[in-house]
């Protein structure tokens, strides 16, 4: 099989200069899977320097005791623009936009399911986050009262009733999480039905790229986890404006309805952040090992099994609230249970790296980053599942240091390995492998400084959340080092975008197949024309590349 | 597994005469405009009616737009291929390899040519599990007189309404307590055998060795540590020489029944010679259990 593509240096633009407006309406109207990836990628990009930029200040403020940086009002809504933020603006929206520019290209189809329902997905979810921001502005309502949301990530009631959070901010919060909701269903449907109905020939179930096959278990979980969340939000709504008491205690309304409504999307969500990221990582060890993934259908039972498995454990962020000892049990053993699929996983990525010629590219370095960090983070995670201990940890820094472990160490490690990776199919142009290498070692500092030793005032009763603290607590020289962490990451990530930047003008011409990779998306130039493949390809194994490669010797004799 | 969903819908769906074209969606702004409408309206229910009139407009505005772009017949733009083919081809190994290994058939090293099934690891576990109880009892009858202590003491672990109970209370008979043991004593042994079978294929050589004393031990020190913390109840009274000794029977045990099945060959067995598959010649110098790999870059010195 050989496609038709444009001759590869035609990344150089020599047609003249289109108009500004043309490339923006070219944008805009796109309905091209591609395309919309990258707008999904980029819309998360500026979230996420926004946030952090949040973070920072946070983190200023909390470096030493009785600061006043900030006032204790801008602190709340701080920390609940950042967790929102992050998580439905940062998190969802680039693994989507990952997960749109690949998957099509992996199962050697032209776009998705449903083009257009593409499009309407990325742009409601990104008026969402709009929404969220315009708040700032237009936040004080009537009253006067509030302006940014500042109820926390999780907005448990009774805060959110009326009496207590007067005003609109925290309907801002509600709205701007509605629409995005709207937008992570029609992409997951969009995903899913394309995984299904538009494979390539050849591409049977067992044959897709495992990136695929976690994409697939996300979307379900998407499904299943943000219609209890779109539920509870319209329930919030009505008690807010329309005088109902789902969640009003003093009425006969329970505010533990809501725990369990958000956390029974909370903890799947995050699930649906990490899935995305072993999948990544499943595409990415192997071809730097120079090796097949190791226990191909084991990895596709063990993301199955853990699809279903991240449903039953919900109520362990709930310990605290006097379940009683049957549902305390249930949600321990449930959670534990989860290492078990994860563990396997674990195991064959490092049974990959065995034995492979690994190649130590910035990418790889980052993948193995993650797979050390997400390592310690699942135990700190089986630490918190066990009831009595976590009823004298949680709410403290060291849950915001177990989760952060999770979501820094393990989620943006080896997202910034995709990047590394998928750069130059994305843009034609390799990223600079030497600023790469400064990016991770001066990220590693930073994130090892920050989040290793927030474990410890966590440990010693440092409560999450607080405004400031006393001198005499023996927590500021914890605090002193987790904020000066920040700046390292903070530098890491500047270098990060400046190689973006400047890689797009001026690095080295990637060429289709810069990794001497696997899977079909590096059978087409990049970036990939419109069509992806003049001729769709047939496929016979599940690393057809290699048997284009390798006729004498092809996968398929083998699987 | 079956052949569902062939792709070819994709070459159906955007038929084309002309093979220098290919059909695509066409751009279209709706699906925008519908979702600015749906925004706007929601941003309306926060500042101000007229806001959400708009956003209603919008939104009508959208879908009838939409509409039309998909019927009656959904509306396609040809793109024209352009360009040149490109193949595929591995830089790193494929001369190289055939200039210096002409002999060599393949580029890559085979795996391990026989490994376990991961059920041989639940099946090791399952019998571990049983075998454990010998020790445990052994030791309820020595210390306590009776054969249910040790279960009945796993069994608070569950329970906290038994945490004070007394040592005879432990040793009688009870039904909730033999239950409660038997789910946790079963599901315990079934996941550490699932685990241990996960990493069988690291290890195939000596399962007796990892199975009947590195697991134990590690599996011993872990509890060790954090058994103050997961059961306090079983803490305080655990004797660590019996418990020990239990975990020892397991991992004998499930280390020997493993070994006891036969492995299993892989797809990689296909391709060796026949000479080899059939017995005649060995394949030792093929085989190399400890490092399970087929690195396509052996043997080539870059
Ligand atoms: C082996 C896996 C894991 C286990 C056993 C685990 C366990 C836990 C437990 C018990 C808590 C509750 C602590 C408390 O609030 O008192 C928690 C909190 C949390 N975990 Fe994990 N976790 C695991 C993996 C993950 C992953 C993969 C993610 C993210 C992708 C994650 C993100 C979070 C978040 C965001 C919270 C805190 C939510 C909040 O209170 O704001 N965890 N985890
Ligand atoms: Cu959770």
């Amino acid at each position: 099989m050989a496609t038709h593509a444009p001759v590869t240096d035609s990344v150089v633009n020599s047609a003249p200069r289109r108009l500004v407006l043309e490339v923006l309406h070219d944008w805009v109207t796109t309905v091209d899977h591609k395309k919309i990836g990258l707008m999904y990628i980029g819309y998360a990009l500026i979230f996420l320097v926004i946030a952090g930029f949040e973070a920072l200040l946070m983190r200023v403020q909390l470096s030493i005791p009785n600061n006043h940086f900030v006032s204790p009002q801008v602190f709340n809504q701080l920390f609940t623009m950042h967790g929102t933020t992050m998580v439905f603006f940062v998190g969802m929206p680039v693994l989507f936009g990952f997960g749109n520019y690949l998957i099509p290209l992996m199962i050697g189809a032209r776009d998705m399911a449903f083009p257009r329902l593409n499009a309407f997905s990325f742009w409601i979810a990104s008026f969402g986050g709009l929404l969220l921001y315009f708040s700032y502005l237009g936040g004080s309502g009537l009253y006067g009262a509030g302006s940014a949301p500042d109820v926390g990530w999780f907005a448990y009631a009774p805060l959110t009733a009326h009496v207590f959070s007067p005003g609109h901010s925290t309907d801002y919060w509600t709205l701007a999480i509605l629409l995005s909701g709207i937008g992570s269903i029609g992409t997951a449907l969009n995903i899913v039905t394309t995984i299904i109905c538009m494979r390539c020939p050849g591409m049977k179930l067992n044959r897709m790229p495992l990136l695929v096959w976690l994409y697939l278990v996300m979307s379900c979980l998407v499904f299943v986890t943000v219609s209890p969340l779109t539920a509870a939000q319209i329930m919030l709504m009505l008690d807010r404006y329309l005088g109902s008491h789902f969640f009003d205690t003093q009425a006969g309304g329970s505010a533990v309805l809501w725990m369990h409504f958000f956390w029974i999307f909370g903890h799947p969500e995050v699930y649906v952040l990490i899935l995305p990221s072993f999948a990544f990582a499943n595409e990415i060890i192997p071809v730097y090992s120079r090796k097949a993934i190791f226990g191909y259908p084991a990895m596709v039972a063990a993301s199955v099994g853990i699809g279903f498995i991240s449903l039953s454990v919900w109520a362990h962020h709930m310990f605290t609230v006097g379940m009683g000892a049957g549902a305390n049990t249930f949600f321990t053993l449930a959670t534990m249970i989860i290492s078990v699929p994860t563990g396997i996983k674990i195991f064959n990525w490092l049974a990959t790296l065995w034995g492979g010629k690994i190649h130590f590219t910035a990418s790889m370095m980052f993948a193995v980053g993650f797979l050390f960090q997400f390592l310690i983070a699942g135990l700190t995670g089986i630490m918190l599942s066990v009831a009595p201990f976590d009823w004298q940890l949680s709410a403290s820094y060291f849950v915001v240091a177990h989760f952060h472990y999770v979501l820094v160490g393990a989620i943006l490690f080896i997202l910034f390995a995709a990047f590394y990776y998928w750069y130059p199919k994305m843009t034609g142009r390799l990223l600079s492998e030497k600023l790469g290498k400064w990016h991770f070692w001066i990220f590693l500092i930073g994130f090892h400084l920050t989040f290793d030793f927030m474990h410890i005032p966590g440990l010693e009763g440092m409560p999450r959340r607080i405004y400031t603290y006393e001198a005499d607590r023996g927590w500021m020289m914890w605090n002193m080092i987790v904020s000066s962490g920040a700046i390292f990451q903070t530098i890491g990530t500047l270098l990060f975008v400046y190689n973006m930047v400047w890689s797009f003008i001026k690095g080295p011409i990637a060429g289709p197949d810069p990794w001497d990779a696997w899977t079909l998306e590096w059978s087409t130039t990049s970036p990939p024309p419109h069509y992806n493949f003049a001729i769709i390809p047939t496929v016979e194994s599940r690393r057809p590349l290699w048997d284009l490669k390798h006729p004498d010797d092809p996968d398929s004799h083998y699987e | 597994m079956t052949e569902p969903g062939k792709g070819d819908a994709v070459q159906d769906e955007y038929p084309t005469s002309d093979p220098n074209a290919v059909l695509l969606p066409q751009p279209t702004a709706w699906p925008l405009v519908l979702a600015l409408g749906i925004s706007l309206i929601m941003a309306g229910m926060v500042t101000n009616v007229a806001v959400g009139i708009l956003g209603l407009l919008l939104s009508v505005a959208g879908s009838f737009g939409w509409f039309f772009q998909v019927l009656p017949h959904e509306a396609h733009e040809s793109v024209p291929v352009t360009g040149e083919e490109i193949r595929s081809v591995s830089t790193r190994t494929l001369m190289e390899r055939e200039h210096r290994h002409p002999e060599s058939a393949t580029p890559r090293k085979i795996l391990p040519v026989e490994t376990f099934r991961i059920t041989t690891g639940i099946r090791g576990g399952i019998a571990g599990g049983i075998a454990m109880i010998v020790p445990a009892t052994i030791f309820s009858l020595l210390k306590y007189h009776s054969i249910w202590y040790a279960m009945n003491l796993l069994a608070a672990g569950g329970f906290v309404s038994w945490a004070g109970a007394s040592d005879t209370f432990l040793s009688q008979f009870h039904l909730q307590g033999l239950l409660a043991g038997l789910l946790i004593h079963g599901l315990t042994s079934l996941l550490v055998g699932l685990l241990y079978g996960a990493m069988l294929p690291m290890f195939p050589r000596y399962p007796i060795v990892t199975a009947g004393f590195m697991a134990p031990l590690l599996f011993t020190g872990i509890l060790y540590s954090a058994l103050g913390i997961v059961s306090p109840i079983l803490n305080q009274r655990i004797d660590w020489f019996w418990f020990i000794m239990s975990q020892i029977a397991f991992g004998l045990v499930c280390g020997f029944v493993v070994n006891l099945q036969t492995r299993v060959r892989t797809p990689q067995f296909q391709a060796l010679p026949f000479a080899v598959r059939a017995g005649l010649h060995s394949d030792q110098d093929e085989r190399t259990h400890q490092t399970p790999t087929n690195t396509d870059e052996k043997g080539i010195s870059k």
